[in-house]
């Protein structure tokens, strides 16, 4: 039921158990100082990974296992749209020693062409506190602008709007 | 993937989207004080969405406990495996629409059945607050005896209660 994505370097799939130790790790760490954590104990990280399993179960789109062509994890990207979100969201997460190598980007490039065309979206979003500069960075690597005008789902978290289907598509 | 089970009231079923309103509600609401709440709905949404996401990660998980009549959401009951668990558990949360009918023991019975019958174990537990009176008194009329308690880093204490074994259920 979740799609497998393949890109020149990577491969999207759905997140299984084996992925729980470096998701855990993640959010425990200050890496996820800006999604969310760092959270104080692992019983916290294993209730949002598996809610991030059964995301996919109650939207039929989600955030995919991103590995190498190795079958290394290095990440989480894709769709996120949980209670409250003003609109569909894609996020990414990049386990510590594989940033600097452009494989958020082109996993988001590949999450954002299956949001676009299988499952039908017609605008994305991103959002992003507003001192993450590697992901504001990315955002704008991805062609996202800020959109000042659109409902951020917290107060202090900015609006980066992804290139139209249209505007992808030209 | 998520098997639909049929008891006399209640249908046993996977959790939807239509089900969620309820279960934030739940966890908002002091009922929810002996299983980490009251929560807000964001973290509601996460624990909803991992009562799905655990059944592919372990093969077993919880189900919506719906009145088969409406399809109202009454509460949730199964097979309960987070991270740092002594071991799996059969748990259960009555949403206030589902109290005061027997709702809890009908339900958990069927849990423990598929437990036993469908995935073939022998033992199961549950985990109770030492506190939760109405989850005790559940615990002892479904035959649990109080085996020992263990320290949750997150809960305090939390009571382990053996059930009866498959052998002994069946008898």
């Amino acid at each position: 039921m979740i799609p497998t994505l393949t890109t020149d370097r990577l491969v999207l799939r759905a997140p299984e158990a084996a992925d729980f130790p470096e998701f855990r790790d993640y959010f425990l760490s200050n890496r996820a100082q800006y999604t969310g954590g760092p959270y104080a104990d692992a019983r916290q990280a294993w209730i949002l990974f598996a809610a991030e399993i059964g995301h996919w179960a109650l939207h039929g789109f989600g955030m995919w296992t991103v590995t190498l062509n190795d079958a290394t994890p290095i990440g989480l990207v894709g769709c996120w749209y949980p209670d409250g979100w003003p609109e569909k969201e894609l996020g990414w997460l990049i386990w510590a020693g594989y940033e600097g190598q452009g494989y958020a980007s082109e996993a988001a490039t590949a999450a954002r062409a299956h949001a676009y065309g299988a499952f039908g979206w017609p605008t994305a979003v991103s959002y992003i506190h507003p001192d993450n500069a590697r992901s504001i960075a990315l955002a704008e690597r991805l062609g996202c602008r800020r959109d000042a005008q659109a409902q951020p789902p917290k107060p202090d978290t900015l609006v980066y709007r992804h290139p139209a289907p249209s505007e992808i598509a030209a | 993937m998520i098997p639909t089970l049929h008891t006399k009231r209640l249908t046993l079923r996977a959790p939807a989207l239509r089900d969620f309103d309820a279960y934030a509600t739940f966890r908002a609401s002091d009922r929810a004080s002996f299983v980490g709440g009251p929560n807000s709905r964001s973290e509601a949404w996460h624990q909803f969405c991992a009562l799905l996401g655990q059944w592919p990660l372990r093969g077993y998980g919880r189900w919506i406990i719906a009145d088969t009549e409406t399809d109202a959401a009454l509460g949730t009951t199964g097979l309960f495996h987070p991270e740092g668990w002594p071991e799996c558990e059969i748990a259960w949360s009555l949403f206030a629409e589902g109290e005061g009918r027997g709702i809890a023991f009908e339900a958990a019975t069927a849990a423990r059945a598929y437990a036993y019958e469908t995935l073939g174990w022998s033992s199961v537990i549950s985990c109770v607050a030492p506190d939760n009176a109405r989850s005790i008194a559940l615990a002892q009329r479904l035959g649990c005896q109080f085996e020992a308690p263990f320290e949750h880093t997150e809960y305090g204490r939390l009571d382990i209660w053996r059930h009866p074994s498959a052998e002994e259920v069946t008898q």
